[in-house]
């Protein structure tokens, strides 16, 4: 497992570029990002490369920021691996509550990002059907 | 410590001096201020007619607006030369009330700020800080006066430049704070920004907190800041009753003593003027005992409160006052159910997952009155889904609506972002007022 930033945002103009800011001053980089529509406020989820320095951070300039686990998932890119690993869950009866894939990879193959209730048991599950869940992203 | 007999006389003993005093001071306006006369005279009154305190409820009221009428020095008794000391509250509609203190007048009333203090369980010893606002209010030179007068320490730091109070606060060994409840918990929230723990890098004990209302839950957030044993007490007053010192919660905290002996209180019906028994809430009514300069009879507060007789655990006979539910000019009217400021702010201040500070918005959308409230969110363990602070706006907007029958629409923020308020908190908009005829 990893840890994910989920850091609360207003729903107006310029509350995500308050929020990257903050990490453009502190040099922190950021390997994922996910927010989706919502009509009052949102969550804003993020992977970075300093999770602790992220959260201190954004902390101090008036934000509320939680550390969540979720799961790094490392796909084959080919048609067909994402339905693939879907299905082990659903088989699973596993829920995911949410799901973002990374931004950058460069020569690496693709990650994908989910977050569920039964953590532990989708990784094994996963790890069962051979398919690579990673933890490594820290240490970048 | 009781700093004066008179708040432990009987109520024999009270009522004989007050009787002799009302008689004084009923002539004394009659003769030297013609507002005074004019209205009694209008009402068939003269001064022997009032012969029992009973007799007081025959007397008309005076209002805000003799203030305005009289601008600046119609309602004094004596030549602007006897003066010592002038204030002036901030009018936000009109001209300002302008009021004035003889030499005596300044000793009553730092007698009665002095008792003030002292039921908020400040000594000699205390080493005390001013972070109301100096000037024309009476708040700050009101306290100061009082603190001097016991022995304190007075350090008059005034209000703003928060990093440079706690600073002070820090280096001077602060022991007692005054200020209003809001700024008193900004403060708090601005020290451990700044690293420090309120709790031991600080020695705050003992908070004096007015010019706006405290409520329990605001009580409770002052405990959590500055310790459990914390001091916290409220006490009340308003320029045109010279300032700070009517009234003072003990360290019993069953409601604020009133000094009997310079001040009658009355409740009244506000619809009708009607004087209602003691134990009923209604609009609070004063009538100055030994207020020379500026007499001021039947004077309505505009303030809802009850009135208690009983003698209090803290061993004072004097009368007490209900904390206030709110002035009768703060009521918001929304759709037809009256509710004043300080109960939306019981409510929020409930639900632990928000912070203390919010922000409410009337406005009238198609004809129709809606309120929306800001409040921020303080609880991380929330962000784990949408859902939760969903629920929790959800949450919120319920409890409004069972304890006080009222829809808003909550809106979360994130921390920090509401405005903090250095005086009195002004945290209602009401958007409506502006859209009215100005006539």
């Amino acid at each position: 497992m990893v840890k994910q930033l989920s850091v609360f945002v207003e729903n107006e103009v310029g509350s995500l570029a308050k929020v990257t800011r903050v990490l453009r001053e502190n040099n922190i980089s950021i390997r994922a990002i996910a927010s989706f529509d919502s009509p009052e406020f949102g969550i804003l989820r993020l992977i970075v490369d300093k999770t602790g320095e992220a959260k201190r951070v954004l902390t101090e300039n008036n934000f509320i920021v939680k550390l969540t686990d979720v799961l790094a998932i490392e796909l084959v890119d080919k048609p067909g691996e994402l339905d693939r690993v879907m299905w082990i869950l659903a088989d699973a009866k596993l829920e995911i509550n949410y799901i973002y894939s990374f931004v950058l990879r460069g020569h690496k193959e693709p990650l994908m990002i989910i977050n569920l209730d039964r953590m532990e048991e989708a990784e094994k599950v996963l790890l069962q059907n051979q398919i690579n869940v990673t933890t490594k992203l820290m240490e970048e | 410590m009781i700093w004066a007999k008179e708040e432990t006389f009987t109520r024999a003993e009270m009522e004989e001096l007050q009787l002799a005093r009302l008689k004084e001071q009923v002539t004394w306006a009659y003769e030297k201020v013609e507002a005074y006369r004019s209205k009694m005279e209008e009402a068939g009154l003269r001064p022997e007619h009032i012969q029992s305190l009973a007799d007081l409820k025959k007397l008309p009221f005076t209002v805000k607006k003799d203030f305005r009428d009289h601008y600046p020095y119609g309602l004094f008794a004596v030549p602007v030369d006897d003066m010592v000391r002038i204030h002036a509250s901030s009018g936000t509609t009109g001209k300002p009330t302008v009021v004035g203190y003889t030499k005596e007048d300044m000793e009553n009333w730092t007698e009665t700020v002095t008792r003030v203090a002292a039921l908020g369980g400040a000594t000699s010893h205390d080493i005390a800080q001013i972070c109301f606002g100096y000037g024309m209010f009476t708040g700050a030179l009101g306290l100061h006066y009082g603190l001097e007068n016991m022995g304190a320490a007075v350090a008059p730091t005034s209000s703003g430049n928060t990093q440079k109070q706690i600073m002070y606060m820090k280096d001077f060994g602060t022991t007692l704070l005054v200020a209003t409840p809001s700024y008193a918990l900004h403060i708090g929230e601005v020290a451990r920004q700044m690293g420090l723990d309120p709790q031991k890098d600080l020695k705050v004990k003992i908070g004096l907190f007015g010019g706006e209302g405290m409520t329990e839950p605001m009580r409770q957030e002052m405990y959590k800041l500055w310790g459990e044993d914390f001091k916290a007490t409220q006490n009340y007053g308003m320029s045109e009753l010279n300032g700070p010192g009517l009234s003072g919660e003990c360290l019993a905290l069953c409601g604020m003593h009133i000094s009997e002996d310079h001040f009658i209180p009355e409740v009244i019906n506000p619809e009708t003027g009607e004087v209602l028994p003691p134990g009923e809430k209604g609009e609070l009514v004063i009538t100055c005992l030994t207020k020379k300069g500026l007499p001021m009879i039947r004077y309505r507060t505009r303030d809802i409160t009850r009135l208690f007789y009983e003698p209090c655990k803290c061993g004072r006979t004097t009368c007490r006052m209900e904390n206030l539910s709110g002035r009768s000019d703060d009521m918001l009217i929304i759709r037809g159910v009256n509710v004043f400021p300080s109960q939306i702010e019981e409510v929020l201040l409930r639900i632990p997952e928000i912070g203390p500070h919010y922000e409410i918005i009337v406005e009238r959308i198609n004809h129709l009155d809606t309120m929306s409230i800001k409040v921020e969110l303080v609880d991380e363990s929330l962000l784990e889904s949408y859902g939760k602070l969903n629920d929790l706006a959800k949450r919120v907007r319920g409890n409004l609506k069972s304890v006080l029958g009222l829809d808003a629409e909550i809106k979360l923020v994130a921390p920090g972002t509401l405005k903090r308020f250095e005086g009195k908190a002004k945290r209602v908009t009401d958007l409506r007022k502006e859209l009215g005829l100005n006539c």
